[in-house]
């Protein structure tokens, strides 16, 4: 499947990574692939539990996919699924876990705690990059996912 | 009752009757060879303390005198009991302390693991981002400033992009090593020859082109960890499949011998082989006989190997000879 920019308008990805050089290199893969999409980056646990369920008039739009990072600043990124998946609003968001741990126990709890998908960062950024690529294409475009409101 | 130990009831109460009457040295020494005999021949200490009471009710009017008698000489009678009831309570004090002892070393150990599996785990994390850093942005380099550098400058990039990725293999290789060492170890049977056959076509999968012939006995069967076992196999043939690279008729032969009386399986190959010289060299982590220009590796796989290979209760051992190929040994606690 190729990918144009065109197929990915109104998508946003939410990107929980508290590296900005990670970030810059996330981006970068998308842009590298033609992902013309709307990425918000936030950089702690706290600051995305904030910005994922936040009610009411302060609401955002939910993002199609949030890539999550494990180690993060304040509160951590299982702790942040536990607490997505405990959410009416969050429950059944798409979540990959993007992390460079390869720990069993860790790929274990956060399907535990109802992860998506879990994929290593490689180091090497021609394998980090068609990782995202892959990711975009298949969480993006590939599977579906019930309505909003149906999950409401 | 059997036979033997009424007889012997008698000819003890006999003696024990003659001495308390008679009381003389000679009588009191017979009387305790003949409660050892009786003890010895089957009669217990309690049915001993009975008859004991049976011989003192027998005698006509035990006197003062005689009571004092037969109670100096039933405690003398008892006594090695009692030492070794004392010596089984001593021993048992020993073991509870030394019980205790070993609960603290476990938890000690547990304390140590979890410490230890903190700083992996940190290791694991925090040493690899660095390194995506430094292999991204020299991609990154490449890609966008490609006509600002010439091929000196792009060669000195695909290096640093090299060298963090050889340091992306070594901290998994490290992980590895570590992981093994506190893993717990499970236990059941393996078929090592179906595990050896998937191992060695995972290796064929990679490289298609390779030939290589491959002989693997049938009936390898073993006990042990198989997730750390299918690792050792991995390793083994891994070098294997590397090391015969150059060979023009590469052979890699999976079988078990005997080996000091216990069973060892074995990976023999007919690569580039080592300098036994080096062979103690081998198992150790970091440790390599190649340069990695000639045979790219970490030094860590054989390492993990001898880690897992102890931990099974096991011995490896290499031989081999240059350009001759090489012999992988190893024994667990119990093949077959």
């Amino acid at each position: 499947m190729n990918a144009d920019a065109a197929m990915f308008r109104d998508k946003r990805i939410l990107l929980v990574e508290d590296n900005p050089r990670d970030e810059a290199l996330t981006l970068r893969a998308l842009k590298k692939h033609n992902f013309e999409i709307a990425v918000v980056v936030k950089r702690d646990g706290v600051e995305a539990l904030d910005y994922l369920l936040a009610e009411g008039e302060a609401a955002n739009p939910l993002p199609h996919l949030v890539l999550l990072d494990l180690k993060l600043p304040k509160v951590d990124g299982l702790e942040v699924l536990r607490r997505m998946r405990a959410h009416e609003r969050t429950r059944l968001l798409p979540v990959v876990i993007l992390t460079s741990s390869a720990e069993e126990r860790d790929i274990l709890e956060s399907y535990r705690l109802g992860t998506n998908s879990y994929v290593r960062k490689p180091v090497d950024f021609v394998e980090f990059a068609d990782a995202v690529r892959q990711l975009g294409l298949y969480w993006l475009l590939l599977n579906r996912m019930p309505s909003a409101q149906e999950i409401l | 009752m059997t036979a033997a130990p009424a007889h012997l009831r008698e000819e003890y109460a006999g003696g024990l009757s003659g001495y308390l009457a008679q009381a003389d040295e000679n009588a009191r020494l017979n009387a305790h060879e003949l409660g050892r005999k009786a003890l010895r021949g089957g009669i217990g200490v309690l049915d001993l303390v009975a008859l004991h009471h049976d011989v003192l009710a027998g005698l006509d009017r035990a006197g003062p005198l005689r009571l004092d008698r037969a109670a100096e000489f039933l405690a003398e009678s008892l006594s090695p009991f009692e030492m070794s009831l004392r010596g089984y309570r001593e021993a048992n004090a020993q073991l509870s302390a030394a019980n205790k002892d070993l609960k603290e070393a476990k938890s000690a150990t547990e304390a140590a693991n979890r410490e230890l599996e903190a700083f992996s785990y940190s290791v694991a994390h925090d040493l690899r981002a660095p390194l995506r850093s430094i292999d991204g942005f020299s991609q990154a380099l490449l890609e966008d400033c490609a006509d600002l550098l010439d091929d000196a400058g792009k060669q000195h990039l695909r290096y640093v992009r090299e060298a963090a990725q050889d340091m992306a293999a070594l901290i998994d290789g490290l992980l590895s090593l570590s992981r093994v060492a506190r893993s717990e170890l499970r236990r059941e049977s393996i078929d090592l020859s179906a595990m050896a056959r998937h191992a060695l076509s995972q290796l064929q999968r990679a490289v298609p082109g390779r030939a290589v012939e491959t002989v693997v006995a049938d009936g390898l069967t073993v006990n042990g960890d198989s997730r750390l076992l299918r690792a050792v196999l991995e390793n083994l043939l891994g070098n294997a499949w590397k090391f015969t690279r150059n060979s023009p008729n590469a052979r890699i032969e999976v079988g078990a011998t005997t080996s000091d009386g216990a069973r060892a399986c074995y990976i023999r190959d007919n690569g580039t082989g080592f300098d036994m010289a080096y062979a103690g060299k081998l198992f150790s982590p970091f440790q390599r006989l190649h340069s990695a220009a000639e045979f790219e590796g970490t030094g860590i796989g054989l390492a993990t190997v001898q880690r897992i290979i102890h931990r099974h209760g096991g011995r490896v051992w290499a031989e081999g000879a240059p350009g001759k190929g090489a012999t992988f040994y190893f024994t667990l606690w119990s093949t077959g």
